[in-house]
């Protein structure tokens, strides 16, 4: 029987009840193992002396209240090993009674699960913690969604979220807002469905089409229709990939703008912009023809402080000419309104012409045309001549101290090409890259040769507007060559 | 005999002044600054030339050249139009004008042209 008891892994103790205190009558050997004290350490002592000074767990009152009712019981208690290690120690302690009922032993079964208690504890630790972290994710990633949302929901532009099937996943308050529809009659209907049928057309499809395999993003494409609802209409549509942490999701967000409005007083400015340069033209054209008439009427003997009066009056009417109608081109220009009529003329002819007109206001220079084009071009004639205006006139204007202008005329592969090379002062390095930048003055010239700074401005767009390119070389003090090239055939 | 021009520009300042210039020039001058009449101006005294301002009330220049250019009586009749507005030069070119001049001219670019065409 002892040897059977020994052999168990549990430590079984057996304590007699009859005695006071409840001494430990017998201990196994599993027992001395679990707690690491001889047995002589523990005979006749009382349990709790494996509590040490743990002595205020819940878990005794649970054995006491057994003890006294002669009950069973089992709990989870803090023990102490002889060296002070804490051992989890679960307790199964039964009495033993004798024939007339009354409690004479307990027995005390008991196993060692600290392992089991720290595994448990660890878990515990871990789930704890984990659901602290989901609780801060989700609180977080709850902030990120209203934080997006109420963006979303606050720009003044409509979204749209489609699916690779083009059906709407989800809009934006202002879409609802915007067309007039519900939330029904859109989310999970394909796009060229809606309405009716504003969004279906081949070009705008074959862009989205394209958006998911190629992430070419689809940029201010206009739509021009009779919505339903909402009447006739201006759209703007931007559409893009979206993309999370650098992959991308398949889904299409589009973003709609109503520009129907802004087009609208764009309009009403250009409109306005052209009424006031045409009234400003209209005195000027008879200022100018009495100027001219002056010079006419003037007698063989006049003063030279006369002449050059009327010289110099001739001079800045010219000017006041010109601002006016920069000041109409670069209106337009930026609203994009830049209207090209292309017809075809006779290059080399216009350049000609241009030279001659420019040459009988200019007494201090000599333009020097050579080379040819031989080509009819397919252009906007007068845009070209402005542009050729203001590059000879650059060239006069700032080689003050020089008498010759060079005009190269040239057709290279495809293209056509002028050159208008002065002697002059020349444009440092810097200021090249910006010569062509809108409202740009290179700031020494400022004060000698005041102006808008829109001239090459001009140019630079108009030679964009056909395709072409225009560029600068030059050397500080050693003159500047403006050159631009044109495609001779045309992209349709 | 000295050649007759008409010019019609609802701008008399710069009816004046043409007429000015162009008189000096040996021109015999019709200032008209009503564009409705100039049909009957031509009837009635038949100029060899007519200087056109394009933007005008009531009856622009592109409307009055269209009608000349669809009666036979005007059809050959050499137009020259001036015009202030940037796309003068197109709109003369589509209505059926002899020659362009944009405002503000130079007065001897503007007497080449007329005696170009009626020299």
């Amino acid at each position: 029987m002892t040897q059977a008891l020994d052999a168990s892994i549990s430590g079984i103790i057996i304590t007699d009840h009859q005695q006071p205190d409840n001494p430990i009558i017998y201990c196994n050997s599993a027992f001395e193992r679990m707690t690491g004290y001889k047995r002589k350490e523990i005979i006749g002592h009382n349990c709790r002396f494996l509590q040490k000074d743990d002595r205020n767990q819940k878990e005794r009152e649970i054995l006491r209240q057994a003890v006294i009712e002669g009950e069973t019981c089992v709990v989870e208690i803090r023990n102490y090993q002889k060296n002070g290690t804490l051992f989890w120690n679960e307790l199964y302690m039964s009495p033993i009674m004798n024939a007339e009922g009354k409690v004479c032993y307990f027995v005390g079964v008991q196993n060692d699960i600290t392992r089991r208690k720290n595994v448990e504890y660890e878990l515990k630790q871990h789930q704890e913690q984990m659901e602290r972290r989901i609780e801060e994710r989700t609180k977080s990633l709850k902030e990120n969604e209203d934080y997006l949302a109420s963006i979303v929901e606050t720009v003044r532009e409509s979204l749209v979220v489609l699916n690779p099937d083009f059906k709407v996943l989800s809009v934006n308050d202002h879409f609802i807002k915007t067309f007039k529809v519900s939330r029904e009659e859109t989310e999970n209907k394909l796009l060229y469905n809606l309405g009716n049928g504003q969004w279906d057309i081949p070009a705008l499809k074959e862009l989205l089409e394209n958006i998911l395999p190629t992430n070419n993003p689809v940029e201010e494409f206009e739509v021009e229709h009779d919505f339903p609802h909402i009447g006739k209409k201006l759209m703007l549509l931007n559409a893009h990939r979206i993309e999370l942490e650098g992959k991308f999701k398949d889904r299409i967000l589009i973003a709609i703008e109503d520009i129907t409005e802004r087009r609208e007083i764009e309009r009403r400015k250009d409109d306005f912009l052209s009424i006031a340069s045409h009234e400003l033209k209209t005195p000027l054209t008879t200022i100018k023809g009495y100027v001219q008439v002056m010079d006419r009427l003037l007698p063989a003997n006049a003063s030279e402080k006369f002449k050059n009066v009327l010289h110099k009056t001739g001079v800045y009417i010219t000017r006041l000419n010109n601002l006016i109608s920069e000041l109409l081109d670069v209106s337009r220009i930026q609203t994009g309104n830049i209207e090209l009529h292309k017809e075809p003329f006779d290059f080399d002819k216009m350049v000609i012409e241009s030279i001659e007109n420019i040459q009988s206001a200019t007494k201090t220079h000599k333009i020097i045309l050579s080379g040819s084009t031989g080509v009819t071009y397919i252009g906007d004639e007068s845009h070209i001549v402005q542009v050729l205006n203001n590059l000879l006139s650059n060239a006069i204007k700032y080689s003050p101290e020089e008498h010759e202008v060079n005009v190269y005329l040239s057709r290279v592969s495809d293209f056509l090409k002028v050159s208008v090379t002065d002697n002059g002062m020349g444009i440092s390095h810097e200021d090249q890259k910006k010569v062509f930048e809108r409202f740009f003055r290179v700031g020494e010239i400022q004060q000698r040769f005041p102006g808008m700074g829109i001239g090459l401005y001009i140019c630079a767009e108009i030679i964009k507007n056909h395709g072409g390119t225009i560029w600068v070389e030059s050397e500080k003090n050693h003159g500047s060559n403006f050159s631009f090239t044109l495609p001779i055939t045309q992209p349709k | 005999m000295s050649k007759k021009i008409l010019i019609c520009d609802d701008d008399e300042g710069i009816l004046d002044m043409l007429e000015f210039v162009l008189e000096e020039e040996g021109f015999n001058i019709i200032p008209e600054k009503n564009s409705l009449n100039v049909y009957n101006v031509i009837k009635e005294q038949k100029p060899d030339l007519l200087l056109l301002d394009l933007w005008m009330p009531v009856l622009s220049g592109d409307q009055v050249l269209k009608a000349l250019r669809d009666n036979p009586f005007t059809a050959k009749l050499p137009v020259i139009v001036i015009s202030a507005s940037t796309e003068g030069s197109h709109i003369a070119k589509a209505s059926g004008a002899t020659d362009y001049i944009s405002k503000p001219f130079d007065m001897d670019q503007l007497v080449s042209k007329i005696q170009t065409l009626i020299a």
